[in-house]
């Protein structure tokens, strides 16, 4: 649980507010590259971090990332025109160039103004299909957290956004949150053919009900065919939880006892401060930002095997996720939730009665709880360590920055590439911590 | 809050993956007057405080970041 005063100091992220202040001094994903395809596109909007802004690729296709409103009347840069290496306000055609530099005032004759005073401006970096700004003081950027996949070629990844209409805490608590992945997403392992069957008196009465629903991996188990342990490979919804701090965060293990004797199941998360989990058995990662104290975005990075067919890969991310409920396509981002299948529900069908698998259910429960949870009211248990201690590392973060520190993971040497997650099973005797060596290597030496 | 629920949760573990059996948590009587305020919907109920799955007992020989579990 937490009081009040910190509940609103972990969530609230603008200008000036303590996490606000923590969240500017990591490199924040901001955007889908694909969402400015070509040099001279449409610009777009951006919200992060409760403050908006605008983006666009300039002639010679350098990214761009300014405040939204012209420096001269305000008027919204997302209006304006990209042509010749700037971007121009539609009101009285000032215009800017990617580094904030005042190009053309039409109106002003002199140039007196335009040669002591620059918009504001923010480095990008683009990586694994997302454009990353860093919005801390000028001269201050960390070094890039260059994942697994942030170098791919192009076509070995997919990226994809959700905007919820939540506080972004109430969806990256979600994210790494293992034990309720064999409860809430019971559906989805049954279309998997795996997992547990049952929540305390719930079972699952005959053949997965939402056949179509997206699955990690893309495998399912088709009615009829016969189950397949090794995916999900136990029926514990018990996990005991260990967890290590490292410099990026810190990892952790669900381990669930395995259905073959003398084994156990373990799931390793990584959780690189502020946004990243990179989930085991997933092969990529959940970054959740804040777009505003009310709002955020999940954007789900994944890699993709090499030769994949671009056009399949992104048919299969489509895949069982009706249009009226959310799409990839820009307008169409914001999670709107379905109509729960209560006869379903009822019928021992569905456990969640939400089609559209993981992600949707996630929405489901993590919107639920209302555009800022009150966390003075919940009542944790064990099973919630990771929660506790992301929540921790925040507010060591918090005071780190308030005495003039940088926050927890910035200016401490890792090797970003080496953080990985693992979901697999292994002896009952042996250290999970063996299955990401990665993360051993990076750690700081003792004092 | 983080730091007691964390050094606690913790707590609990190295219990759990010790084998022993955890009953209560004990904490600082500062800790304790928190959670009541936080949580006074229950206590005007008469429920008993818990945290992390345990009754809560306030104890003044336990400093505040230092809760501890029996």
């Amino acid at each position: 649980m937490l009081t009040e005063e910190e509940n609103e100091a972990l969530c609230r992220v603008g200008p000036g507010t303590s996490m606000g202040e923590v969240l500017r001094r990591y490199w924040t994903p901001a955007f889908q590259l694909g969402d400015l395809p070509e040099p001279d596109c449409p610009p777009i909007r951006v919200t992060i971090l409760g403050e908006n802004f605008v983006a666009f690729r300039d002639t010679e296709g350098k990214l761009g990332f300014l405040d939204e409103l012209c420096c001269h009347r305000g008027a919204s840069l997302t209006l304006g025109r990209v042509e010749g290496c700037g971007i121009r306000c539609l009101y009285h055609g000032w215009k800017y160039a990617v580094d904030g530099t005042i190009m053309e005032t039409p109106n002003l004759a002199t140039s007196t103004f335009r040669e002591r005073v620059k918009h504001g401006a923010y480095p990008v970096h683009e990586a694994g299909g997302l454009g990353w700004v860093y919005l801390g003081p000028p001269g201050t950027e960390p070094a890039f957290p260059n994942f697994s996949w942030a170098n791919a070629p192009a076509g070995e990844f997919s990226v994809s956004e959700i905007i919820m209409d939540c506080n972004w805490m109430q969806a990256q608590e979600g994210s790494i949150d293992s034990s309720h992945v064999g409860i809430l997403h019971l559906d989805t392992l049954a279309t998997m053919g795996s997992g547990p069957r049952s929540v305390g008196s719930f079972d699952f009465a005959g053949e997965p009900w939402d056949l179509d629903m997206q699955v990690p991996g893309g495998v399912r188990r088709m009615p009829g065919d016969a189950p397949r342990p090794g995916v999900w490979p136990s029926e514990d919804n018990a996990p005991r939880i260990e967890l290590e701090t490292t410099p990026f965060g810190f990892h952790y293990a669900a381990i669930r006892d395995a259905d073959e004797p003398g084994k156990k199941f373990v799931r390793i998360t990584a959780f690189v401060l502020p946004y990243t989990a990179i989930i085991g058995g997933s092969n990529g990662g959940v970054i959740v930002v804040p777009r505003d104290d009310y709002s955020c975005s999940t954007i789900g990075v994944f890699r993709l095997p090499p030769g994949t067919d671009r056009a399949v890969a992104e048919e299969r991310a489509r895949r069982g996720i009706d249009p009226a409920v959310w799409g990839p396509e820009p307008e169409n981002r914001r999670l709107k939730l379905p109509k729960q299948d209560r006869e379903a529900m009822a019928a021992g069908k569905s456990f969640a009665g939400f089609r559209g698998g993981n992600r949707v259910q996630d929405g489901a429960v993590q919107m639920s709880s209302g555009k800022m949870y009150d966390r003075a009211k919940e009542h944790l248990v064990p099973a919630d360590l990771a929660i506790i201690r992301m929540r921790r590392l925040f507010a060591d973060s918090i005071r780190l920055i308030e005495a003039g520190h940088d926050p927890v993971g910035i200016g401490v040497d890792y090797d970003s590439t080496q953080v990985t997650a693992v979901s697999t099973i292994i002896d009952a005797d042996q250290d999970w911590r063996d299955l990401v060596p990665g993360h051993q290597g990076t750690r700081e030496p003792a004092s | 809050m983080s730091v007691v629920v964390d050094n606690a949760c913790t707590q609990i573990w190295d219990a759990l993956h010790g084998g022993a059996s955890v009953k209560s948590l004990r904490v600082s009587p500062a800790v304790y007057d928190v959670v009541a305020a936080a949580r006074s919907g229950e206590v005007a109920r008469n429920y008993p405080l818990m945290l992390l799955g345990l009754p809560l007992v306030a104890d003044d020989d336990v400093a505040i970041y230092d809760p501890v579990v029996n």
